[in-house]
Order: C-alpha cells, then structure tokens, then sequence
C-alpha cells in the first residue's frame, strides 16, 4: 500500500481560532452593555445604541459570529484528521474565512442602523442572506470535496453531525429568509402571521438545534476523546444520538409558540417531540461523561477536561429543562419570563461557551508548538467562567418565576394584584446581578485572551503539519474493485441526502397543512390592512426592535385576558409581514394597546417616547427622542404597497398612488388631537407614524365581534 | 379556544391521517436504526470509535 505524503493546514486553524476570540469577545460585551440597559435606561445612548438595535446585534454576534466560528475552527482542524486529508482548497478555506468575517461586520453595522427584518436571529437583511447562504455553500463545498478525497475509509460520527449541520442550516436559512426586498436595505417577510410564526419558530428552534448543538456535538465526540485519550464510551450510542437527535428536532419549533393563535395540533406535535428529545440529548450527554469512565482522576488536574465536564454537563442541564418548559404547564409559567433568558444562557455560556473555550485551550499549544502560557490562568478562567453562568443564571431563574406569579396574582376581590410596572421595578435587583455573572464571565474570557496571547507569543505556528497516511485503496486509473470503492466514496454524499430527508419529513408535516390553512383561516371581516401611516410606522417599530421587549399575543389564560383584553386569534394577523409576536415581555403586551381600557391618548404616547420614566417612573424602556426630530422616510412607500398587493394583502389597484395623500392626511389628524393636548409637532415626524401603528393595534376585534369562518 | 381551532384544524380533507403518518414514519424509523445498530460489527466500532485518536502528530504539549 503506498503511503502518501501531505500537510494540514494549520492556519485557516488558527485565523478562525482568532475570529472566535475576538468576536466572543465582542458578542459578550454587547451583551454585557444591553443587560446594564435594563437596570440604567440612561445607557440607551442614542438611536444606534437603544436596547432594541443591540440586543439582536449581540444576540447574532453571539451565535453567528462566536459559536459560528468556534464551529469552523473545530471542524477544519477535526475533519483533517479525520479524513487524514488537507482541506480540499486553501483558495475556499480563505474565501469561507474572509466572507464570513465580513458578513459579521455588515452585520455589525447594519443591526445598530436598524435595518432588520425584525424576525428573531434571522435579523439581518436580504443582501446579508443572500452573502450567509452563498459563504455557507462555499463551508459546505469545501468540507464535502475534503470528505471525497479522504485517505480513512470510514466517517467518524463528529463528520456526520457536520454534514447534518451543513445541509439543515442550508435548509432553514433558505426557507426562513423568503422575502420580498422593497429596498437595498429593506424587505417584507413573504410569509404573514401564524404562518410567519410557524416558520420562524422552526428555524428558531433548529438554529440552536444546528447551529449551536449539533456541531457542537461533533466537535465533543472529538475533542472530548482527544482529551481524555481514550475513545468514546459508545460508538453505537453516538450513532443512535445522531439519527434520534436529527429526526426529533425539526419538529420541536412549535414549543415557542404554546398557546399562542397557532393551530393546536401543531402545538401538540412539538410538545411531544421536544419531550422526546430529552432521551438522545441525555445519551449524548451519557455518552461524553462516560468517555471519562477511569480518567476522572485527571479532571482534577487537566483544565481542557474542566471546561468539558462542565460544558457537557450544561448541555445536560440545558436539554432537560428544555423538554420540560415544552409543557404547557410549565411553558405557561415560563414563557415571556426571563426563566427563558435563563435557559439560553446555560446552554450558550455553559455549553458552546465552555467547550469553544476548552478547544481553544487544546488547540493553541498544538498548532504553535510550545505549551500553554499558564494553566494557573486558564484555571482562574475555568472557575470564574462557572461562576459567572451560576450567578447569571441563578437570579435570571427567580426573576423568571417571580415575574411569572406576580402577573397571574389576583387580589381576593377577583383583581389582578400588580401593575406590569410593578413587575418591571421588581426585576431590577435580578437584572443587576445577572450583569454581575456576565462580568465575571467576561473576566474570565479576558483572562484567556492574554494566556493565549503570552502562548502565541512564545511559539511559532506550524501552518503547514506534514502527515502521511496510506491511500484510500482507490486508484482511479485501475477498474479492479472500483464499483465498491465507488459506493464507499458516495457515502458522505448519501449521508447527507439521509439527513436531508429526515429533516425535510418533520418540517413538511408542521408546515404543510398549516400553509393548506391559508385558503381556510377564519377572516376576521373586520380585519383590515394597515393604512399607509400605520404600515410606515409598523417598519419603525420592527426597526427600533421593539418585540425584543414587546409581545403582541395574548394568551387565552385569565390573567391575561384581564390584562390585556380578548385573547388573540390567528385571523388577526393575516396581514402581519413580518408578524410581531415577541417572545419576551419585558414590557407589556401590545396586541391590544390601541383598545380597550389599555388605550392611551396620542399625546401620552408622545410624551411616553419622549420620555417614558417621566410617564411611568421606574420604566426601563429607552427613551425614543430621535423619533420626534426625524423626518419620516416615505420615499419607499409606494414600493412598500405594490410588495403587500404581491404579498396578498387587499389594498385596492392602484392604491400606491393614493397612499400618500391618505397618509399625510392621517398624519394631520394625529398632529390636531395632540395640539388639543397642547402638544406642536409636525406631521411628517416619524412618531406620528409610530403613535399611528400603536392606536390601531387590537382594533380590529374590537371593531366587530362577528367572526366570519369560510367554511 | 380549541373549539376556535378546532374548526379550521377539521375543515382540511384528511387531516386526520398526518398524527398516524408522523407516528408510523417514527417508529419504522427508529426500529430499523436500532436493529442496524445492534448488528454493527464489534471490531469495525471499536475502530471507527478509536479513529479520533490514532493520526496525532508527534505531541509536544502536555496539558
């Protein structure tokens, strides 16, 4: 057999190493800043830097530029090995570097301008998209060619997890991103309400299932054996964890979307597959511990293993809590609350955080040739990183629960006990301490960051490792035996078409019937489009991120519907692009804030923008000023009516042209009743269309009871 | 609220069929990983599961 030689490629290793350092870095800080916004409103300092435009910035910095490139760094140095092959072309290791590097920073910059497509961790806009899923191609056609041409017959399961990764994020980002560009900048959702939900709430789900888990998975099966220098506990459990973990997960999106106008079937179908999930993620995570079976004597002394135990023991804790807040029960205690801020955090600071950083730890002395600067260093870094998730997480889980109760409290005489306001001044203690665990864990990371620099320092990478290994036995010139390497070869390709069909299977059966709904939702007769004004200041209020804070759906439960009014129907939001559901309550529900005895004056909501402490002191909402200096921008708003006629919305034919004349007219009307409040602003201001959105929400209902069924 | 959905839910041809597809294609599913799983040959898992481990290039760190 001939023994080939060739070389890894350690520095596209290392470039995405750096990435993952720095952007954790970045990711972390925002997140540090935007939980300091919540205990000082005062830090909300200007329009780019308000709660509503950060918060999605370090939540993609976070996901997309921290894990996605503690991902890549894994996988390129992994799947060398694995293959006992270079990556098949430098020239596309650079391009998938460099390309993702500059998507984050258009990112970066153009989350705080406030262009979003207002659709949680799918933010960003259309050009963006279009540059994620041509970069992802490139990841994928890199990482597929290297399988082909690898020299180890076998694929490890750590590859597999790869390439379910690789194909379902594909899907999902595709099939999520479908919308209709009405500027370079700007863009409508093709899909509308419950359906809009539906699929957002299933790419929700599966970026964390794809994104932050399963290639995460991979790099355990691993990094963890490498570490511990011993194999996998159970290489049949790995295979069982992989094909359950892919099959159950596509169908568990639903869980986001409990008691909510979404069909009840499609509720149930996610409860019982996210319950069910809790038997291969407890496998996995059986799986990574036991790989320890006889070396947990060197936990003591080996920080990578600390880091791991720790990260695997996280996902653990996370994967079960998950199924359990898929309850009804449970998710109607939790959902809205940060019980759920609590949650995601395990899993991203415990999880991904811990184990990238143990990877980080392994990697560095490998590829520069020299040991770790400090292990002292990376202890302190291990102990204040787990200190950091507790006190994170720990005050996130009581505000949660406290959050929770103080909302359904009724007083003996049938009332409800606490004003929203009253709940939001109790949560500022919590919110204070869960910026303390963000400290502490950025600490930690800082701390890293010098270590890895000092050991950089003192060594020199090895950007190109010399490997030898023996050929596949395949030779291309010879035809003895070449139908069965032949199959072989096909393997991965096979594999991935395995993959793909079993996620395909559950997100056509969620999604298809709940699409076939469309032609028989119950029309609400009395729901009409979005006057022109009120569709302008729609987009404002998905530009400032306002559902970041705000839901718009009311929960057919008691304390809700005193709250908040009627609880919401799916027929209400068929003219939702995006739809606004929100799925958190920092603030009250808006659903029904134009209505009702929730409905303010114009001049409340002016003065409320301008300064909500001075209406409701104690509020934590940042203050919105700019909004009553800027001019509204409706050069775009012609465009914005033909998308919605594409879009099936029933504006009549040639509306466009009168779109603005109704606009300007609803505008002066506002502008009259707020000087009646001894209040001068000029109609074109872009409040006046915010204050417009905001009275006509809930409306409809209200308008007319009758609801029409076509049946 | 379920009467609400109920009635558009019931109002789709054959909507009955998808809980016993979903159910059939999972269980088929899973019977057929598990009989392949427990067929694999030990010797190929033990070296499929020890490959993380067998191409290290020479180790000069140590922790």
């Amino acid at each position: 057999m001939q023994i080939e030689k060739f070389q890894y490629d350690n520095q596209i290793v290392k470039n995405f190493i750096y990435a993952t350092i720095i952007w954790g870095v970045v990711g972390m800080l925002a997140g540090l800043w935007v939980s300091l916004q919540l205990v000082f409103p005062s830090l909300n300092i200007t329009q780019y830097g308000s709660f509503g435009r950060l918060r999605p910035l370090h939540t993609n910095a976070v996901i997309f530029a921290f894990v996605g490139n503690g991902i890549f760094m894994g996988v390129y140095y992994s799947l060398q090995r694995l293959c006992k092959a270079r990556m098949y072309s430098d020239v596309l290791s650079k391009i998938h570097f460099w390309g993702w590097q500059l998507i984050i920073v258009a990112a970066a910059i153009s989350l705080p301008m406030g262009m979003t497509s207002g659709k949680e961790y799918a933010e960003l806009e259309w050009p963006i998209d279009i540059a994620i899923a041509l970069i992802w191609v490139v990841f994928g056609w890199n990482m597929f060619a290297t399988i082909l041409k690898r020299r180890e017959k076998h694929l490890y399961v750590a590859i597999w997890f790869y390439i379910a990764t690789f194909i379902t994020v594909a899907v999902l980002h595709i099939v999520n991103s479908f919308e209709l560009p009405i500027s370079i900048f700007k863009s409508y959702s093709w899909y509308a309400g419950v359906q809009d939900a539906l699929v957002q709430w299933w790419y929700g789900h599966n970026a964390v299932a794809f994104f932050l888990t399963t290639p995460y998975l991979g790099l355990m099966y691993y990094y963890m054996p490498k570490a511990a220098n011993r194999p996998v506990f159970s290489y049949k459990l790995s295979i069982i964890h992989f094909w359950a973990l892919i099959f159950l997960y596509i169908w568990a999106g639903p869980h986001h979307l409990l008691y909510t106008a979404l069909p009840n079937w499609v509720q149930s179908i996610g409860i019982v597959f996210s319950f069910m999930l809790i038997f291969p993620s407890w496998g996995g995570m059986i799986n990574g511990l036991l790989t320890l079976r006889g070396a947990w004597d060197r936990v003591r002394d080996d920080v990578i293993l600390k880091f791991f135990v720790v990260a695997v023991t996280c996902y653990g804790m996370a994967t079960f809590e998950g199924p359990m807040l898929s309850l009804k029960n449970v998710n109607a205690v939790a959902h809205f609350t940060d019980w759920i801020v609590a949650h995601v955090h395990v899993g991203a600071l415990g999880w991904n955080g811990m184990l990238t950083f143990g990877i980080i730890y392994w990697l560095i002395p490998r590829i520069f040739r020299t040991e770790l600067y400090s292990k002292r260093m990376a202890s302190q870094h291990f102990w204040l990183g787990t200190l950091g998730i507790i006190f994170y997480a720990i005050p996130m889980y009581w505000a949660g629960f406290m959050q929770s109760s103080m909302w359904k409290q009724f007083t003996d005489a049938g009332q409800l006990k606490y004003s929203f306001l009253e709940t939001t001044i109790n949560m500022r203690p919590f919110y204070a301490m869960r910026s303390v665990g963000g400290l502490l864990f950025i600490i930690g990371v800082i701390l890293m960051v010098y270590n890895i620099y000092k050991t950089v320092k003192a060594g020199k990478l090895l950007a190109n490792e010399d490997a030898e290994a023996p050929a596949l036995e395949k030779n291309y010139v010879k035809h003895a035996g070449e139908h069965w390497h032949r199959a072989i070869e096909r393997r991965p390709v096979k594999l991935m078409i395995f993959s793909l069909i079993v996620i395909l299977i559950g997100g056509a059966i969620e999604m298809i019937p709940t699409f076939m709904i469309k032609s028989n939702i119950p029309t609400i007769s009395s729901v009409k489009p979005y006057t022109p004004l009120e569709l302008e200041g729609r987009d404002l209020y998905v530009r400032e991120g306002c559902y970041t804070c705000h839901s718009q759906m009311i929960r057919p439960f008691r304390s809700e519907t005193e709250r908040y009014g009627e609880y919401s129907k799916a027929g209400e939001f068929v003219y939702d692009h995006p739809f606004q559901w929100g799925s958190k309550r920092t603030g009250p529900d808006l659903a029904r804030e134009g209505t009702g005895n929730l409905k303010k004056t114009n001049g409340w909501h002016f003065r409320h923008f301008r300064e909500p402490s001075s209406i409701s002191p104690g509020s934590v909402m940042p203050a919105y000023p700019f909004l009553l200096e800027q001019q509204l921008d409706v050069s775009t708003l012609s465009n914005k009516i033909r998308a919605m006629q594409t879009l099936g919305v029933p504006y009549p034919p040639g509306y466009e042209n009168e779109a603005l004349g109704d606009l300007n007219k609803q505008a002066n009307e506002i502008v009259q009743s707020l000087k009646s409040d001894s209040i001068q602003v000029a109609p074109n201001k872009e409040v006046i269309a915010l204050i417009a959105y905001i009275q006509r929400l809930g409306k409809d209902i209200s308008a007319s009871k009758t609801i029409n069924t076509n049946k | 609220m379920f009467k609400f959905i109920k009635q558009y839910a019931e109002s789709i041809s054959g909507i009955d069929i998808y809980p016993i597809i979903s159910l059939s294609i999972f269980l088929i599913f899973f019977i057929v990983l598990l009989v392949y799983v427990f067929k694999m040959d030990k010797q190929r898992v033990a070296e499929i599961s020890s490959l993380p481990l067998d191409n290290e290039a020479p180790d000069q760190s140590k922790n």
